[in-house]
């Protein structure tokens, strides 16, 4: 499923489930669970801090979930980005990963997944809040 | 890139501005190419340093945050992956004009118009020039 020869159909071969918004700074995690979203017939935007996924939301208009690490370089981490996706973007799912859970006490999110995590699981549970 | 086979050639597409990066690359996905993304050199060099992971030309911005910008990373891939092209755009009309031809030649030919490309990313960055206006 997340192999990167497996073959990959364009977009308008398929079809395209939701918009999920992928934000993680360790690329080669963003680059395995962003491939299995898309292998799952999902569109995919990468963003690799949250600066970069507000420039992202601030310009998409179908995102529908945005899974984010907790711990990113920047002004903002995963948290206060939730933060904001919930208050300006209130129908949008949140998805925290993190290594360490206490990290997320009192964050918003609608599902967390503690690293290292399983990517397929992560795609099965995406489709349960957004499909 | 002109080889067409079943299992569609891989592109690792640098570019620092998620607005011209996202456009670009789903473009060539919707050409049937498989994209991996990276946000800038360093994030391309991690990519091209695990073997494992196929590639197959880089399609790179010029100017770049960071200690690397594109013509750093095209040096370091003749040193560490000599054969491995690598296209530079400095421009969004270049970037665009390469995306195309790489599409011409695609396992999916013209999707639809590469100017479409050129107008969405146009409109993107001029949306956010007004929205950061004092």
């Amino acid at each position: 499923m997340f192999g990167a020869t497996s073959r990959q159909k364009p977009d308008q071969e398929r079809a395209i489930r939701s918009t999920v918004l992928v934000v993680e700074d360790e690329v080669l995690l963003r680059m395995v669970i962003a491939d299995g979203l898309r292998e799952a017939g999902y569109r995919v935007i990468e963003a690799a801090n949250a600066e970069q996924a507000l420039d992202a939301l601030d310009h998409s208009f179908d995102v529908r979930l945005i899974l984010t690490d907790v711990q990113m370089p920047g002004s903002l981490d995963g948290v206060g980005l939730a933060r904001i996706v919930r208050s300006a973007f209130p129908t949008i799912k949140i998805v925290l990963t993190s290594g360490r859970f206490g990290e997320v006490n009192g964050a918003e999110h609608d599902a967390f997944f503690a690293k290292p995590f399983d990517p397929i699981e992560v795609v099965e549970h995406i489709a349960t809040l957004i499909d | 890139v002109a080889e067409k086979t079943d299992t569609p050639e891989t592109i690792l597409v640098v570019e620092d501005d998620v607005l011209v990066r996202m456009p670009i690359a789903q473009y060539l996905r919707d050409c049937g190419y498989k994209v991996i993304e990276a946000v800038n050199a360093d994030e391309a060099m991690v990519v091209l340093s695990r073997q494992e992971t196929p590639v197959h030309l880089v399609f790179s911005d010029i100017e770049m945050p960071g200690a690397t910008d594109g013509f750093g990373l095209a040096k370091w891939i003749r040193e560490h992956r000599p054969g491995l092209v690598v296209l530079l755009a400095g421009t969004v009309p270049r970037a665009v004009e390469s995306a195309k031809e790489l599409c011409e030649q695609g396992p999916v030919p013209k999707p639809y118009d590469a100017q479409v490309v050129h107008n969405h990313i146009r409109r993107l960055l001029a949306a956010r020039k007004v929205a950061r206006k004092p």
